[in-house]
């Protein structure tokens, strides 16, 4: 189904702001900031382009059941193994990023290890039931929140607090050197298109154009917006003062109308429902992808012991992370994760294309 | 059978989710104490201490809503003092509702220390949209005040600032990002709307400039109203216009307002300013009629000229940039050096200033 795809792009591009892209982006606003926005926006779509031609010769199968009878099996394992990790990391990364949020703004009486606890016994239930399912909630939450959070993008970009003439001024320093971590990290809108990888057992036909045109012209609007309205908001020069420079943007915003004032309030609302579904589809993925390992019939008590595992760790990290530099650590696994994916799509491309379905 | 357990387990899981939405943290609405403004005074003995006050909401007296207690505290710094009052109160100090900032003018009128702002920045529980201000006696007598028309604590300023009650353009609000953001922008200066206090009264209609350090100027009523026609999008407003002897007011309906730097030739530097007034004539020291609009409009135009060249040139003689004109050279100037062109420049650029008046009638009667 074309619009699933859609879905998934989106997925990303709306978690952006809570896993340090714009915070990390901002630092280079000028040293080729907007240059380094361009060219990630063109390796984005062209990574994603090809990864959805590959996957377009299997209609209906996901990445493991492509290569069950291809390979050896400690060598499926390894590779499984991996993806798996890399899926598991890029939801861990985003679920506690906004636990920490959530403890600096809404509840810091209550401690990291039970806030992500409460999290973790629904998306525990979540990740285990059939692909299919979890798109249909994704679908369901993001018509539900997207307006909503549409509508905040829009009250800000109308503020009048808004001063375009700082973000003319960011735009003055665009001829410079572009930077590959600052590609790296902007090329994190896109990277929803690899979950294709499992959720390309759902799609049974091929991708039409108009997906890709549509992700093109949002990506732009989700890059720039998250860049620039902080810039607008707080100024060119001093805003990557700011460790979350979009959740203080948001809470510059007054609704003197709504039923509560605070417009912060109903960002993280709507956020939490994002952050749990973006967490969901990048933990079911690496869940199916454990799953693949495993012989036929089996699999129930293993099962346990992955669900099991992706219960304790975040719990164990949770309580440690405030000393490991949160920020620094998604800055590097944002930098590395595009050159796996990057690795990943070539291999897909060479090896996958040419055995015969 | 199997089938209707795990139903029930999961009703039951998500009934015990039900425990974790008490709400209030684990400091319940009763056990807390609402600071609706702070206030921030200088003290005399020691330049270097600052003395805090908080107003406290006292929510449960049924019959006088507007019910409030004020605590000072004097310390080295904000939050120092706020910690020393922790000691002083029953229930834990909840700034989440915390909406205004007063600040005494001597705290502003040497260098201001960074602080008394970041600390406000740098606590989640502030929002990023109070209000900043400076209050006159002093900062402490602003919290005092208790306007007759005032029923819930601090109110009647969140409203007047806000522009959710009164609606005029003698007040220009300052949101506390905002006017961070003006510290650190360069070409885009600080600006505080003073309340005035007398007898619980407010009077909110001058404003004082700053540069990046201090307190540089402070505008008349007047001046600030016109310096507003920059600063906010169609303010309601009324102009008085000097015809000779006699003047006539213009109540406006919409004023647009818009500037461009010319700058490239060097010979004559200039900033271009459009106004567009849009109005009616409601006051008139003599008769008027609906035939003679044009030359009220051309009297006007002169007069409004003459009045918005005044006021940007003081501003530029005190060498601060409220509106922006250094931030907008920047902004369309790919130099890397274009703030030290600018910050050359801006002494001795000229002001162009071209109103365009509409008057559609004269009201009522002619």
């Amino acid at each position: 189904m074309n619009r699933y795809f859609l879905y998934l792009v989106l997925l990303n591009m709306l978690t952006n702001v809570i896993i340090f892209v714009p915070k990390f982006l901002l630092q280079y606003r000028f040293d080729g900031m907007l240059i380094s926005i361009i060219i990630a926006i063109g390796v984005g779509m062209a990574l994603m382009y090809v990864d959805s031609l590959v996957f377009a010769r299997f209609p209906g199968q996901g990445f493991p059941d492509i290569i069950q009878d291809q390979l050896n099996k400690p060598l499926k394992t390894i590779i499984l193994v991996t993806f798996a990790l890399f899926w598991f990391i890029a939801g861990l990364l985003t679920l506690l990023g906004y636990i920490d949020i959530l403890h600096r703004f809404i509840n810091p009486e209550l401690s990291k290890a039970w806030l992500i606890a409460i999290f973790l016994l629904i998306l525990c239930f979540v990740i285990q039931i059939p692909t299919k399912k979890v798109m249909y909630l994704l679908e369901i939450i993001l018509f539900i929140n997207v307006p909503f959070i549409v509508f905040i993008f829009f009250k800000a970009v109308t503020s009048e607090y808004l001063s375009w003439d700082s973000i003319f001024e960011a735009g003055t320093h665009f001829y410079s050197m572009p930077n590959i971590s600052a590609v790296a990290v902007a090329s994190y809108v896109f990277s929803g298109y690899t979950n294709i990888i499992i959720f390309n057992r759902l799609f049974k036909v091929k991708l039409k154009g108009v997906n890709f045109l549509i992700i093109f012209g949002l990506s732009i609007l989700t890059l720039f917006t998250s860049v620039m309205v902080p810039i607008g908001m707080h100024g060119v020069d001093k805003v990557s003062e700011y460790i979350y420079p979009w959740i203080l943007m948001v809470d510059s915003l007054r609704l003197p109308y709504s039923p509560i004032e605070r417009a912060l309030f109903i960002f993280l609302m709507l956020y939490i429902n994002i952050t749990v579904i973006s967490v969901a589809v990048h933990w079911h993925v690496a869940f199916e992808l454990m799953k693949g390992t495993f012989s036929r019939g089996k699999g129930k008590k293993k099962n346990r012991i992955v669900l099991a595992l992706f219960f304790t760790i975040p719990i164990l990290l949770v309580i440690r992370i405030d000393y490991m530099q949160p920020e620094l650590l998604s800055v590097y696994w944002l930098i590395a994760r595009m050159f796996f994916e990057i690795l990943a799509v070539l291999g897909f491309f060479f090896f996958l294309k040419r055995r015969k379905v | 059978m199997n089938q209707n357990v795990k139903r029930m387990m999961v009703v039951l899981v998500f009934l015990l989710l039900g425990f974790f939405l008490t709400g209030c943290g684990f400091k319940d609405i009763d056990k807390r104490l609402f600071v609706v403004s702070v206030a921030i005074d200088p003290v005399k003995e020691n330049p270097k201490r600052v003395l805090v006050s908080l107003k406290f909401a006292v929510p449960i007296v049924e019959k006088i809503s507007n019910e409030s207690f004020i605590i000072s505290q004097e310390g080295d710094t904000i939050a120092e003092a706020v910690r020393l009052m922790k000691s002083r109160v029953d229930k834990e100090i909840d700034f989440s509702h915390a909406k205004l900032i007063v600040y005494h003018e001597d705290v502003l009128k040497d260098e201001i220390e960074p602080n008394l702002y970041y600390w406000f920045i740098r606590r989640r529980d502030f929002q990023e949209m109070s209000w900043v201000a400076i209050g006159r006696p002093t900062a402490l007598e602003v919290l005092k005040a208790k306007p007759k028309s005032e029923r819930l604590p601090s109110n009647s300023l969140f409203l007047a600032l806000g522009r959710d009650g009164t609606e005029t353009a003698y007040i220009i609000p300052e949101y506390l990002f905002d006017f961070k953001k003006r510290f650190g922008e360069k070409g885009l200066d600080p600006l505080l709307p003073i309340i005035e206090t007398k007898k619980d009264l407010f009077d909110i209609n001058k404003v004082a400039l700053l540069d990046k350090k201090k307190l540089k100027l402070e505008l008349t009523p007047k001046e600030t109203m016109l310096l507003n026609l920059f600063l906010t999008e169609s303010p309601k407003t009324a102009l008085k216009i000097a015809d000779g002897e006699n003047s006539f007011i213009i109540d406006t309906r919409a004023v647009k307002t818009k500037y461009k730097l010319i700058t490239e030739n060097q010979k004559d530097p200039h900033i271009k300013v459009d106004i567009h007034v849009n109005g009616r004539v409601e006051e008139a020291q003599f008769n008027v009629r609906n035939k003679d609009l044009k030359q009220y409009e051309k009297t006007a135009n002169k007069d409004l000229e003459k009045k918005v060249h005044a006021v940007l040139k003081k501003i530029q003689e005190a060498n601060v940039d409220p509106i922006g004109f250094g931030l907008r050279y920047r902004g369309r100037h790919m130099e890397k050096d274009d703030w030290k062109t600018w910050q050359r420049l801006y002494p001795e650029l000229k002001f162009i200033i071209n109103v365009n008046t509409n008057i559609s009638d004269t009201g009522l009667v002619e």
